[in-house]
């Protein structure tokens, strides 16, 4: 036996778990060496400095704190903890809070994208200059002005526009100004904008002013059909007409048979300036003209009567009871 | 959930306490008993076992890990384990076992973890080890060779560590240190006869 084979056995020997014949290997070595009887003493000295150490006592209080933290937690702490946390991995509550606070952002945003969209719309379209339609034919302008900063993806429905536009100003009638100029004067009417002429449209209503021209272009390929009204565009307060208000479906509709149909529109549009309506848009085609106006519901009989008195008035829709400010779509056929 | 689970636990009052723990205190037997009672939620089961084991299971976290507060917070998850899990402790070993299975195991986590503070380990602990009644002098010679002792012990690896703490410390046998830290033997009697040898190097000042 070895110096190291006999000192491996010295934890085995101190424990009592050496065999007999191990023990009597081993005892035979010390007989014989020296240096590992001094080793083997000094291992049990060890062992014996390891029995001796002095016991350590938990801190006082100790079993009262452990007492404490074993209590049930009450029960609605549990049943949120059960609620809310029920995931095997806890996540902390700062991510927590941060991925809610992005759901909510994502989910706010993704809420609003139709109305952002639309303010960019606005933004990047300039004021547009709308011209009211008016009877007597006047040189026509150019609109350039309107296309200057359009996005190149609008050019197609810009062309349309300037087409259709063009063609309307072909068929003005002679302006009349001083007609307008009393017009304008007048308490009752909606918005003075679009009876007087070139005016500027404000901000909100020159961006719609845009979807006027998306919607004369789409309704190019028929220009004879009744204009269309947008169903999804809410409509807007009585008291605030514009040309944008053609879109909202008319409260009264109808025919106006006439054998004269310059006449008739010479005669509609004086109506328009005395009662104080505002022509909103006006389609002509080959076999009739559509115009739009909003008028006053006091004013209405008048200028049903004064139809009459143009060619024979056929309303297909007409209801009993009227707006304060009535929406008519007018065919002028002859 | 058991009933035993739903069940506050009473403490019982200062004077009787101290009187009750100081009977518990290091108590042994009954550990089948007593696992019943734990079992079947009887309130006080659990302050018994508390108070029987408090010391062996922060010993082992005071030794193994060498901070006090860090000792404490490890010892009550131990208890806390204890409880929670009670229904599954199986019997096969003693209550003993099981409980410095737990220590053993939340303990090696622990260090291995890299969440504890080593900074905690200073002398502070060390010194707080030494206790005794002695005189000054013997106080004085007994808490440098504690401390000596005990630095050594925190200087083995923790592997050695946890098997010469159970074995010459706490007094565990091989086949309980086996059982407790899932060891062949054959590994148990290795470690702990290294370990023995690091520290018989270590402690040579202090020896006869």
């Amino acid at each position: 036996m070895t110096c190291h084979d006999a000192r491996e056995w010295f934890s085995a020997l101190v424990d009592g778990t050496l065999g007999a014949d191990e023990a009597g290997a081993l005892d035979g070595h010390l007989a014989t060496c020296a240096e590992c009887r001094r080793e083997l003493q000094r291992f049990r000295d060890t062992v014996a400095l390891l029995r001796g150490a002095a016991p350590v006592r938990a801190p006082a209080g100790f079993v009262d704190r452990v007492l404490e933290a074993a209590r049930p937690a009450p029960w609605p702490r549990r049943l949120l903890r059960g609620l809310f946390l029920p995931w095997p991995v806890k996540l902390p509550m700062e991510a927590a809070a941060i991925v809610l606070v992005s759901v909510g952002l994502v989910y706010y945003v993704y809420r609003t994208t139709p109305e952002l969209q639309r303010s960019a719309r606005l933004e990047s379209t300039p004021p547009v200059v709308t011209e009211t339609p008016r009877l007597t034919p006047e040189p026509s302008a150019p609109s350039s002005s309107r296309e200057k900063n359009q996005p190149p993806e609008r050019d197609k429905a810009q062309e349309q526009t300037r087409s259709m536009e063009k063609k309307m100003a072909d068929r003005r009638d002679a302006p009349r100004d001083a007609d307008r100029q009393k017009a304008a004067s007048r308490p009752a009417p909606a918005v003075a904008p679009l009876v007087g002429g070139k005016v500027e449209a404000p901000p909100v209503d020159a961006g719609r002013g845009a979807n006027v021209a998306e919607e004369r272009a789409r309704s190019q390929a028929a220009p004879a059909a009744e204009p269309r009204a947008d169903a999804s565009q809410p409509r807007r307060p009585a008291t605030a007409p514009s040309a944008v208000m053609s879109f909202a479906p008319p409260d009264v509709s109808g025919r106006l048979a006439v054998s004269d149909r310059d006449a008739a529109l010479h005669g509609v549009a004086e109506l328009v300036t005395r009662l104080g309506a505002v022509e909103s848009r006006r389609v002509a085609a080959s076999d009739g003209t559509t115009i739009e106006l909003t008028i006053p519901r006091e004013a209405y009989p008048e200028f049903v009567r004064e139809l009459g008195r143009l060619g024979r008035w056929q309303p297909s829709q007409e209801p009993a009871s009227l707006p304060v400010q009535v929406r008519v779509v007018l065919q002028i056929r002859g | 959930m058991t009933n035993g689970r739903r069940r506050r636990i009473q403490a019982p009052g200062n004077l009787e306490r101290a009187v009750w723990s100081n009977w518990m205190e290091g108590r042994t037997g009954d550990d089948a008993s007593l696992v019943d009672r734990l079992r079947r939620g009887e309130p006080r089961a659990f302050e018994e076992l508390v108070i029987a084991y408090q010391h062996r299971v922060f010993g082992v976290a005071l030794r193994m890990l060498g901070s006090r507060a860090e000792a404490e917070e490890l010892a009550q998850e131990v208890f806390l384990r204890v409880h929670r899990a009670i229904a599954e402790f199986r019997g096969d070993a003693k209550l003993s076992t099981w409980l410095y299975a737990i220590a053993s195991r939340l303990c090696l986590n622990r260090l291995t973890s890299g969440e504890r503070r080593m900074a905690r380990a200073g002398e502070e602990t060390l010194t707080r080890l030494a206790s005794g009644h002695a005189s000054p002098a013997d106080e004085l010679e007994r808490s440098e060779l504690e401390a000596a002792l005990h630095r050594a012990i925190a200087e083995l690896s923790e592997e050695r560590r946890i098997v010469v703490v159970l074995r010459d410390l706490e007094g565990l046998s091989y086949e309980e240190i086996a059982a407790a830290l899932e060891l062949e033997l054959g590994t148990v009697r290795s470690r702990l006869h290294r370990a023995r040898m690091d520290l018989k190097d270590k402690l040579e000042r202090f020896l006869p």
